[in-house]
C-alpha cells in the first residue's frame, strides 16, 4: 500500500495496481477503452495516456499508458498535461476516422463509452473526408445484434469471450485496419455468457437483439435495483422498462456475487413477462372477471369446502408470498409446502440443513479463489454464474472434478470427469468419503479417477464441493455434506438450489408435506388447493398423479405470472405481478437475503402474491398481519433487506431434517435397464421457458445415450427409439454422446414431463425399426 | 512446408486431445493443406480444426492473420507489394494502383488466365530497398513503375 499523486490528488494503491486501476478505484476518471476491471490491461487503445514526472529532476516528463504503468510510491502523474491531452485527442480522432456517424440510430446511444470519450477528449470536428472502412455483419443468433463498422478494436469482446468466459466461437480475424470480431460462419454464439458482450463492448458493435425489437432510448427507461429470478445465485440486475412493458435486463454489480457479468438466462429470460400467453386478467371457470369477483368466488369455495385446504408456495416465489400463504393456511388449518415433488422437497430442506451444519456456502467471489472443486451435476443449467465463477478458478489453475449423468459444459475444463448414472452418485460419494480416510489407496486402475479426485481435494488449500439439488436426492445431499466434513475445514460446501428463493422456501416448508398434500388430495381430504407460482400439474415425476388427483378438488386456485399447466387448469386464476413489477425478498444459495424493488407498473392491475393472499384473508374474514410481521414471527430478527444493498445472511433456527424411507421408493420398485437423466441447458428454467428469444436456442429434442450402451442395445446415431414412462411415451432420435453415463438416457425436461419420469427414474426403451 | 498433412496427422495421432502440440501444429497443417489445395476454403478450415482440436473460429483467426495463408484462390504467381510505412512513403501506394491498372484485375483476385495475383503486403523488412515486393517468395526492390510493369508483363506472358 502506498500513494501517488494525480494532478495533486493523493491516490492510494495496492501492490500490483497499475495507475489506471488505482485512479478508477479512487474515483478519478482517466479516459480509457480497452481496460476493464475484470479483463485487465491490454494497451490496445492508447487512450489512457498520462504524463509522468521523472523522479530525476533533470529528465523531462514522459507520456505513458496509465493501464500499463505500475503504481509507485511518490509518482507524480498528470491527466491534464497538454502532452497527454493531445495524445488522447489524436487517438479519438484516429478512431473516429472509421467509426460511423450513426449515433442517432445506434442502440448504444446514451450509454456509449465511445460517445462519452469523444465528448470528453476528442476534437469537435472530423477532418477526415475519405471513405470509411466497412464490413459485412454476421448473424450472431437471436440474442445479439452485430454491427462491425462501429468497432474500435479494443479487443474487449474476445478478451471477455475467450479469456474470461472460455468460449471458442468468437474471435479476432484478419489484420491491419481490417480486424474483424466475429465467428467463423454465421450462427448463434454458443457461450452461455455471450450476452455480456453487449455491456463489455464500449460502443455499439454488439447490442441486445431482444431490446432492439422493442427499443427505447436508455434515458427513457425506468429502472430500479432488482434480483434475478431465474436461479438461486441471486445476481443483482437492473431491469429497464418503458410504457408499462419490460424492455431489457442489465447487470448491476454486487461486490461478492455478480460483479460485472450475468448469464444469458438472467439477461434474456425476462421475456416471460411480455409473453402473449401471460395471464393478465383474473379468471373464474374459464371466464375473465374482476379481482373482486375472483376473490369472492375463491372465498366462497374455501368456505364451502369447510377449510379442507392445502397450498403450494414456490421456490421461485418471494419470501413475502410464501410466508403469507403459509400464514393463511395456518389460520385455516391447511397444509403448506413450497415443493410439489416430495424428493425435491426433502433434498432442498436437507441441503439447507447441511449448510446450517457446515457453514454458509461461499460467494461467487470466494468460489473464484478456490483451487479444487468437486461438482455433482450440471451447474451451467442450474446456477450458470457459479459455472462462470468456476471457470475463473480454472483459469487460475484450480482442478475441477465432475460427477455427472448427462452432458455438462464444465466437463471440458475438468481434470477428472466421471459420468455416473443418477442412482450411482450416492455410492460414488460414499466411496470418495472412504478413500479420504484410507491412508494409501490400492493401486487399482478402475479407481484411479476417484483417487485423483480425492488427491486433488485433499491437496487443496481451499476446496469446494457443490451439487445441483434438482438432480440429487436427500441421501446424496447428505453424502456430499459428509464428504465435506471428512475433508475438514478447508472445504466449503454449496448447493445450486432449484429456484431463486428455494433456500427461503425450504425454511418455510417441512419435509414430508408434499407427499401428505398429494395423498390428501387423492383421497379427498383436501378439497381446495391454492397454488402460488408453482406447477404441480406440470411436474415431471408427479404431474400425472396431480392431474388425476385434481378431479377430486372442488376448486384449484392458482396465482401466477406465467401460463403453466397448472394455471391453465385453474378454476380460479389470479394473475400476479412479475418480479420486476413488485418488490420482495429472495434468499439465495448462500442464505443471503436480498430485496428487489418494483421497477414499473403495467396498465393492468397486477397485485403480488402476498397482496392477493391478504385480500383473500379479508374476504374470508380472517385478517392477516403484513408480510414483514409474518416473517418476523418466523425468523426472530428478520429485516426486509433494502433493494440496492448487498443483502445480509439470514439467521434462522436449525432445521430438523427427518429422512423418510419413502424417498427412494419409486426408484427401488423398478428393475428396468435404463435410467432417465435430466439433460439440461442454460435456458432451462420455468420462467425463462417463456422467453422466446432464448428458447430459439433450445437444443434439439433427442435421446442422448452413451456410445457403448447404445451399441449393446443395438442402437446407433440417428436410430429412432420409443421411450415409455408411467405417463406416456415418445419417439425420439438417438444421439450418441460421451457425456452421458452408462445405461442412462439423458432427455430434456419436457420429455421427462411427457413420460412422467424424474431424474434417476426407470425408463423403458423400445427400438423403432 | 516439408511436412505432408498425412505425416502431421500421423504424428498427432498418439497425442491426447488436449495436448498443446495439437494447437501448435495448426500453421504447419495449414501450410501443408495449402500446398495441396492452393488456398484454404471453409472445408479446409474445418479440417484444420478437426486435426488440431482448435475451434473453427480459432482456426479462422490464425488463417486470416497470417498473410501467407490464403483464404481465397490465388494465381500461380503471387506478387506482394509492401505498403507499410517506408514503402508507402516511397510510392508503394502508386505502385499498387499501377499494378491493378496494368493487369486489369482487382488486387487480391486472380487474372483470367490464372497466372497472377497481386496483393498489398505487410512490412517485408526490406525498408532499405523500398518500395519492395515479394515475388513468389523472392525479395525485389526498389521498384518503380517501369520495373514493376516489366515484371508483371514477364509473369503474364510466361503462360
Amino acid at each position: 500500500m502506498g500513494t501517488f499523486l494525480i494532478d495533486g490528488h493523493v491516490i492510494p494503491f495496492k501492490p500490483g495496481d497499475n495507475i489506471l486501476r488505482a485512479a478508477l478505484e479512487a474515483n478519478i476518471q482517466i479516459p480509457h477503452f480497452c481496460y476493464h476491471a475484470a479483463l485487465g490491461s491490454l494497451g490496445a487503445c492508447r487512450l489512457c495516456a498520462v504524463e509522468i514526472n521523472s523522479k530525476d529532476s533533470g529528465k523531462a516528463p514522459r507520456v505513458a499508458m496509465a493501464c500499463l504503468e505500475p503504481s509507485e510510491d511518490g509518482l507524480e502523474v498528470s491527466v491534464s498535461a497538454i502532452a497527454a491531452q493531445q495524445i488522447r485527442q489524436h487517438v479519438i480522432e484516429f478512431l473516429m476516422i472509421n467509426h460511423p456517424h450513426d449515433c442517432p440510430i445506434c442502440d448504444e446511444g446514451g450509454e456509449c463509452h465511445l460517445q462519452d470519450m469523444t465528448v470528453a477528449c476528442g476534437p469537435p470536428y472530423r477532418r477526415y473526408r475519405g471513405r470509411k472502412r466497412t464490413f459485412l455483419n454476421q448473424d450472431l443468433g437471436p440474442l445479439i445484434h452485430h454491427e462491425m463498422n462501429r468497432c474500435i478494436t479494443c479487443y474487449r469482446c474476445t478478451r471477455f469471450y475467450q479469456d474470461y468466459a472460455l468460449g471458442n466461437d468468437l474471435g479476432a480475424m484478419r489484420l491491419r485496419n481490417e480486424v474483424y470480431f466475429g465467428r467463423f460462419q454465421d450462427g448463434p454464439l454458443e457461450n452461455p455468457f455471450a450476452g455480456n458482450l453487449v455491456e463489455v463492448c464500449p460502443t455499439g458493435v454488439f447490442t441486445d437483439a431482444i431490446f432492439r425489437q422493442r427499443f427505447a432510448r436508455v434515458w427513457d427507461l425506468k429502472t430500479a435495483p432488482s434480483i434475478c429470478p431465474h436461479c438461486s445465485v441471486g445476481c443483482n440486475t437492473l431491469p429497464g422498462a418503458r410504457d408499462g412493458t419490460l424492455r431489457r435486463v442489465r447487470n448491476r454489480a454486487h461486490p461478492e456475487l455478480n460483479r460485472w457479468f450475468i448469464c444469458d438466462r438472467g439477461r434474456y429470460g425476462h421475456q416471460y413477462s411480455e409473453h402473449s400467453t401471460r395471464p393478465l386478467a383474473p379468471r373464474v371457470s374459464g371466464a375473465d372477471t374482476s379481482y373482486h369477483d375472483a376473490l369472492t368466488a375463491a372465498a366462497l369455495q374455501i368456505k364451502l369446502a369447510q377449510n379442507r385446504i392445502g397450498g403450494f408456495g414456490s421456490a421461485r416465489e418471494d419470501m413475502e408470498g410464501n410466508a403469507m400463504l403459509q400464514a393463511l393456511l395456518n389460520k385455516l388449518g391447511g397444509v403448506f409446502t413450497a415443493f410439489c415433488d416430495p424428493e425435491l422437497e426433502t433434498a432442498t430442506i436437507a441441503a439447507v440443513s447441511a449448510l446450517q451444519n457446515i457453514g454458509n456456502a461461499p460467494s461467487l467471489a470466494d468460489i473464484e479463489q478456490i483451487d479444487a472443486a468437486l461438482i455433482i451435476g450440471d451447474l451451467t443449467a442450474h446456477a450458470p454464474m457459479i459455472d462462470l465463477a468456476l471457470r475463473q478458478a480454472y483459469r487460475k489453475g484450480a482442478k475441477l472434478a465432475l460427477l455427472h449423468s448427462s452432458p455438462t459444459l464444465l466437463a471440458q475444463f475438468a481434470t477428472t470427469a466421471i459420468s455416473v448414472s443418477p442412482r450411482e452418485v450416492y455410492t460414488r460419494l460414499s466411496r470418495l468419503c472412504e478413500l479420504v480416510n484410507i491412508e494409501s489407496i490400492a493401486n487399482d486402475m478402475t479407481e484411479a479417477p476417484m483417487a485423483d479426485i480425492v488427491a486433488s481435494l485433499m491437496g487443496a488449500r481451499n476446496s469446494l464441493l457443490i451439487g445441483a439439488i434438482e438432480t440429487l436426492t436427500a441421501y446424496e445431499v447428505f453424502a456430499l455434506e459428509k464428504l465435506a466434513t471428512t475433508l475438514g475445514s478447508d472445504t466449503r460446501l454449496a448447493y445450486a438450489f432449484p429456484g431463486a428463493n428455494a433456500y427461503g422456501a425450504a425454511l418455510l416448508s417441512s419435509a414430508g408435506n408434499a407427499s401428505t398434500m398429494l395423498e390428501a388430495v387423492e383421497n379427498g381430504k383436501i378439497r381446495i388447493l391454492i397454488v402460488a407460482g408453482n406447477d404441480p400439474l406440470g411436474d415431471s415425476r408427479f404431474g400425472s398423479r396431480w392431474r388425476a388427483a385434481c378431479h377430486n378438488l372442488s376448486a384449484l386456485i392458482v396465482l401466477d405470472c406465467i401460463s403453466t399447466v397448472t394455471a391453465k387448469a385453474a378454476d380460479i386464476l389470479f394473475p400476479v405481478a412479475a418480479w420486476t413489477e413488485r418488490s420482495g425478498t429472495f434468499i439465495n444459495y448462500e442464505g443471503r437475503s436480498q430485496g428487489f424493488s418494483s421497477v414499473f407498473h403495467r396498465s393492468e392491475y397486477l397485485p403480488s402474491v402476498a397482496e392477493v393472499i391478504t385480500n383473500l384473508g379479508q374476504y374470508l374474514g380472517r385478517s392477516l398481519p403484513d408480510a414483514e410481521s409474518v416473517l418476523c414471527d418466523i425468523f426472530s430478527d428478520f429485516q426486509t433487506p433494502k433493494p440496492g444493498t448487498t443483502g445480509s445472511l439470514i439467521t434462522v433456527p436449525a432445521l430438523t431434517m427427518p429422512i423418510t424411507a419413502s424417498i427412494h421408493s419409486i426408484q427401488k420398485s423398478c428393475n428396468s435397464t435404463w435410467q432417465a437423466a435430466l439433460a439440461s441447458w442454460y435456458g432451462d428454467e420455468a420462467l425463462a421457458s417463456f422467453a422466446s428469444g432464448l428458447m430459439a436456442l433450445t437444443p434439439e429434442t433427442v435421446a442422448l445415450i452413451e456410445p457403448t450402451s447404445a451399441v449393446n442395445a443395438g442402437l446407433e446415431n440417428g436410430s429412432q427409439v420409443k421411450l415409455h414412462g408411467p405417463a406416456g411415451s415418445m419417439v425420439l432420435p438417438v444421439r450418441l454422446n460421451q457425456g452421458v453415463a452408462t445405461g442412462t438416457i439423458a432427455i430434456a425436461r419436457n420429455v421427462l414431463v411427457q413420460l412422467g419420469v424424474g431424474h434417476g427414474d426407470s425408463l423403458e426403451l423400445e427400438q423403432v425399426l | 512446408m516439408n511436412n505432408s498433412l498425412k505425416e502431421l496427422q500421423e504424428n498427432l495421432l498418439h497425442l491426447p486431445p488436449t495436448d498443446p502440440k495439437r494447437r501448435a501444429a495448426a500453421i504447419p497443417a495449414m501450410q501443408a493443406l495449402q500446398a495441396e489445395l492452393g488456398c484454404l476454403d471453409d472445408a479446409a478450415i474445418e479440417r484444420i480444426a478437426q486435426i488440431t482440436g482448435l475451434s473453427t473460429t480459432e482456426a479462422e483467426e490464425l488463417a486470416t492473420f497470417y498473410s501467407l495463408i490464403y483464404r481465397r484462390p490465388v494465381g500461380r504467381h503471387i506478387v506482394r507489394i509492401c505498403d507499410s510505412v517506408c514503402c508507402s512513403m516511397r510510392g508503394a501506394d502508386q505502385l499498387l494502383i499501377a499494378a491493378e491498372k496494368y493487369i486489369r484485375t482487382p488486387l487480391g483476385t486472380v487474372t483470367p488466365n490464372g497466372a497472377l495475383t497481386v496483393l498489398p503486403g505487410i512490412c517485408l523488412g526490406l525498408c532499405d530497398k523500398a518500395p519492395a515486393a515479394l515475388v513468389d517468395g523472392e525479395a525485389l526492390g526498389p521498384l518503380n513503375n517501369v520495373s514493376l510493369e516489366a515484371l508483371l508483363q514477364r509473369i503474364l506472358q510466361e503462360n
